[in-house]
């Protein structure tokens, strides 16, 4: 294998692995990342017996140098932004473990899998009650913004 | 979440069509995934055990360490976690039993440049003029017109261009040339 920094390395790894087991609902086009490693196209299916159940989404995976230390940025990306409290229409999500309680043992796929479950654990499709300000004023990245995880219960 | 070995209960259930070859390979593979780094994903190196168990590179957790020195929790099962309470692991074949913490292990990149004394790009502190140098990379304009004006004297701050402080000073080195030039002739004619 030629020289790879250890952030590819591992995303490298990251790839092999969802191409071999990829989880229910989660794929992804492998050639289009090996491409670009550092940036990640992942198609989303909503879960069967919920509210997104029929749904296709697209999340975005963006990675610095210095994954799996740093958080990926991740945004829903495309179309169709599900509709959800914690997901604003400019498909900014509103996760904890995206920002404060990310930690490197974390992976594209606990990702996905803890997208898939926040929007199947919905009851009611509507987007944040601050949505019109924060896609006004918030910053591109998503990570710049400070977070108040106020409602871990949706 | 994340347990050492996710595919226990799944390689039950698969077909068992490639007999015992395809037995031991599915164990090899399990032996592997339990000595991989939490982190890097590879096999470990230098490994260390947390006392919560789970297994990391030294180098890996070091780094994972230094990212949040205020908040230093096990990645896996967010335990709380600290340089001295890791335990390194050391295998049949290492000869030498060297503590990896004793080695000095990456550092995060940005991390080791100390600040040295004076060296800030505060915009102050100009007086000095053994600075000016490094100055004039970080902090162009100023450090352009401060090795300008500065004939070797220490003085104090030299203003920026346009500004009415720097006119003035313009306008008093005139002054002073003038003075100077007043003053050799009348040394030379008296
Ligand atoms: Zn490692
Ligand atoms: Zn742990």
């Amino acid at each position: 294998m030629t020289e790879r920094s250890p952030s590819k390395r591992r995303l490298h790894r990251e790839l092999l692995s969802l191409i071999k087991e990829p989880p229910p609902g989660v794929s992804l086009d492998a050639e289009q990342i090996e491409q670009n490693l550092f940036l990640w196209t992942i198609h989303l299916e909503g879960a069967e017996r919920t509210l997104y159940e029929g749904e296709s989404f697209q999340l975005q995976f963006k990675f610095s140098d210095n994954y799996p230390f740093d958080s990926p940025e991740v945004i829903f990306t495309g179309e169709h932004i599900p509709i959800h409290p914690h997901v604003y229409s400019n498909g900014h999500i509103c996760l904890s473990i995206l920002t404060d309680d990310w930690s490197p043992a974390l992976s594209v796929q606990s990702v996905c899998l803890s997208i898939v479950s926040m929007l199947s654990s919905c009851k009611e499709k509507q987007r944040p009650p601050d949505n019109a300000f924060y896609v006004k004023t918030c910053n591109k990245n998503p990570k710049k913004t400070k977070w108040w995880y106020h409602d871990d219960s949706v | 979440m994340a347990s050492p070995s996710p595919s226990t209960s799944h390689d039950i259930n698969e077909p068992r069509d490639g007999g015992d070859t395809q037995n031991t390979k599915d164990e090899e593979k399990k032996d592997e995934n339990l000595l991989e780094c939490n982190i890097c994903l590879d096999t470990a190196k230098d490994a260390v055990v947390s006392l919560c168990g789970h297994l990391f590179c030294w180098p890996c957790l070091h780094q994972w360490l230094e990212t949040r020195p205020n908040r230093q929790v096990c990645p896996v099962c967010k335990a709380a976690i600290s340089k001295e309470k890791v335990v390194p692991l050391y295998g049949r074949g290492s000869t030498k039993q060297e503590d990896p913490r004793d080695k000095v292990p990456p550092r995060p990149a940005g991390q080791r440049t100390e600040p040295e004394p004076g060296n800030n790009f505060s915009g102050f502190g100009f007086g000095d003029s053994g600075f000016h140098m490094s100055f004039g990379i970080g902090a162009f304009p100023f450090g352009f017109f401060t090795s300008t004006f500065n004939f070797g004297e220490p003085r104090p701050n030299v203003a920026t261009h346009g500004t009415p402080m720097y006119m003035e000073e313009q306008f008093l080195s005139k002054v002073f040339l003038w003075l100077a030039m007043i003053f050799i002739a009348w040394l030379l004619f008296a």
